[in-house]
């Protein structure tokens, strides 16, 4: 190609490669619908067991990390990957490293990942790890496309041409490498054949079960909590046209974080044959964890000093900023729930459910709801959203079904440890199992019409969105150098 | 018009992976690894054909904008 034409390409090409961006931002919206309608599903089940038709792909235990792993992975994994390509350009003022081509495979594999985990779930395969279900072929999979991910992002933030590395960078750049670690680490075994989907962990009994939860709660660390507070640092101070309220603090929130935040992992083993000592440090960790996050959140918060107001007219920004509010919450709860002696009343129970739910939903649900409203405008060059007024609603929905869905998990969970733990005069237990299960079946249905007010929200949003990228081009197109300019810079 | 390295080096992986997955299948022991195998070759083909449109759609876009500047050959 001579050079004219290649400076004509150039032209031809946005500065920034946005087109990566655009499509995960339409899978985390696809995936998100699809997660919260499987969630709902599966909760309907678990309050008429009917539901599952007596087929075995519609049954609890299969689709349950169809659910799990189409809400983390896929909705908010898309969100994250999408949303961190998006910063690292533009804080960094470069385009991605290695071309369009390694984008577009991160893109495509990634998606390979998830429904080649969701298809073999429902056929019956897993490795029975907690979200990390996928046997080791698919394992493999994902650890190619994660490991060219982080090339991308280390070789953008490389050729940078801004001599700062902003905070919502270095978030990013934790949670992608901390799950590199994380996902092969757990991920260690030995395959029955090479032609064959099961495996064996390289570790056993409660050395496995340590390795495991240390994986799973820094899943809940790094990708749940490290990537969306990326996402935090970026997209709130757009939103609100402000400054973050103290830079130092991000600085000092990100180290203690990522610092406290590995060792947490052996609450999830009270009362189990994990030592004493190891429990211990678990649980004195959690604890420790509650300075980093509310500083954190407190930060997040305090960057809307002076813009207040704006939460009156942008319900995307107040999405952010109620997910801020719950993610000061569930870190709050957590580290309640890591103290032995409250674990002992909670784990096994729902409480442990809402907890999470409480997190997913309104923290990295609502932060990811905030960035896609903010994006979708910017990306598609429009002016903003197709309805204000549908995403208030979709606000508000949300925001009820959370309610409805915590408070009823709270209420069954606790009720659920004391029924478990009471006994009789004669020393006996006072109720059965099936008894407790009875009991807690009206928060169920509770429960399953919270998270159908959450996936209406979501049917919501989708709409608003499809009809603001169809709605005419408003905003203008980003800048292009001209073909000459083009030239010059490449030496041409 | 001129091909990318990063295009060749992708598009020469994903073959070879498309290849792994047909050998996958091929000698599959169970379910899952048959169809993984052949999800993963045709996933390799739709993303090479994905790659060969792409590169024509930018040619194509680099002529349009040739064009609009008036610098055409």
């Amino acid at each position: 190609m001579n050079d004219a034409a290649g400076a004509a390409l150039q032209t031809a090409v946005e500065p920034y490669n946005e087109a990566v961006v655009r499509k995960f931002t339409i899978a985390a919206v696809f995936w998100a619908v699809v997660a919260f309608a499987v969630g709902v599903y599966i909760a309907s089940e678990l309050a008429w067991p009917a539901l599952n038709f007596g087929l075995p792909w519609l049954n609890f235990g299969r689709l349950r990390p169809v659910h799990t792993s189409a809400a983390i992975f896929a909705f908010g994994g898309s969100a994250l990957l999408g949303t961190s390509m998006y910063v690292v350009q533009r804080t960094c003022k470069a385009r991605l490293f290695g071309g369009d081509a390694l984008a577009d495979f991160i893109f495509w594999g990634y998606q390979f990942f998830i429904v080649m985990a969701a298809l073999s779930y429902v056929m019956g395969f897993s490795k029975s790890r907690e979200y990390a279900e996928p046997e080791w072929h698919i394992d493999l999979w994902l650890a190619l496309v994660w490991v060219l991910y982080a090339v991308v992002f280390v070789g953008t933030l490389l050729k940078r041409r801004e001599p700062h590395i902003y905070v919502a960078n270095w978030f990013y750049l934790a949670f992608i490498l901390t799950i590199a670690v994380l996902h092969i680490g757990n991920n260690l075994g030995v395959p029955v054949s090479a032609y064959g989907a099961k495996s064996y962990s390289l570790f056993s009994g409660a050395q496995d079960a340590l390795i495991q939860w240390w994986y799973g709660h820094n899943a809940v660390g790094f990708f749940l909590t490290a990537g969306f507070l990326g996402m935090m640092y970026y997209f709130i101070p757009k939103a609100a046209n402000r400054p973050i309220y103290s830079y130092r603090l991000s600085v000092v929130h990100f180290w203690s974080l990522i610092f406290l935040y590995i060792w947490a992992g052996p609450h999830h083993l009270h009362w189990t044959a994990l030592p004493d000592w190891a429990q211990t440090l678990g649980m004195v960790f959690s604890i420790m964890l509650w300075m980093p996050s509310w500083g954190g959140m407190i930060n997040g918060l305090m960057t809307l000093s002076g813009a207040w107001d704006k939460l009156r007219t942008d319900p995307g920004l107040r999405f952010s900023v109620t997910a801020v509010g719950f993610y000061g919450m569930s870190t709050f709860e957590g580290p309640v729930m890591s103290i032995r002696t409250v674990n002992a009343l909670s784990h096994y129970t729902d409480w442990t459910i809402g907890h999470v739910h409480s997190g997913a939903l309104g923290w990295v649900a609502f932060i990811s709801f905030g960035a896609i409203y903010y994006l979708v405008p910017v990306l598609w060059r429009r002016n903003g959203l197709y309805s204000v007024r549908l995403c208030a609603w979709h606000y508000w929905i949300s925001t009820l079904g959370i309610v409805l869905y915590i408070v009823s998990m709270w209420v069954a969970g606790i009720m659920e440890g004391l029924m478990w733990r009471a006994y009789d005069a004669n020393g006996f237990l006072q109720y059965s199992f099936v008894e407790s299960v009875v009991a807690v079946h009206p928060f169920f249905v509770i429960r399953m019409l919270g998270g159908l007010l959450f996936l209406t929200g979501a049917l919501l949003m989708a709409y608003n969105l499809i009809m603001t990228v169809r709605s005419p081009r408003t905003a203008p197109a980003p800048e292009r150098l001209s073909a000459g300019m083009v030239a010059v810079a490449a030496g041409g | 018009m001129r091909i990318e390295t990063s295009d060749v080096v992708i598009g020469v992986m994903v073959v070879m992976l498309g290849l792994l997955g047909l050998t996958a299948a091929a000698h599959a022991h169970d379910d899952e690894m048959y169809v993984f195998g052949l999800a993963l070759a045709g996933f390799a083909g739709a993303f090479v054909i994905g790659q060969i449109r792409r590169h024509y759609d930018r040619a194509e876009a680099a002529r349009r904008a040739l064009r609009a500047e008036g610098t055409a050959p």
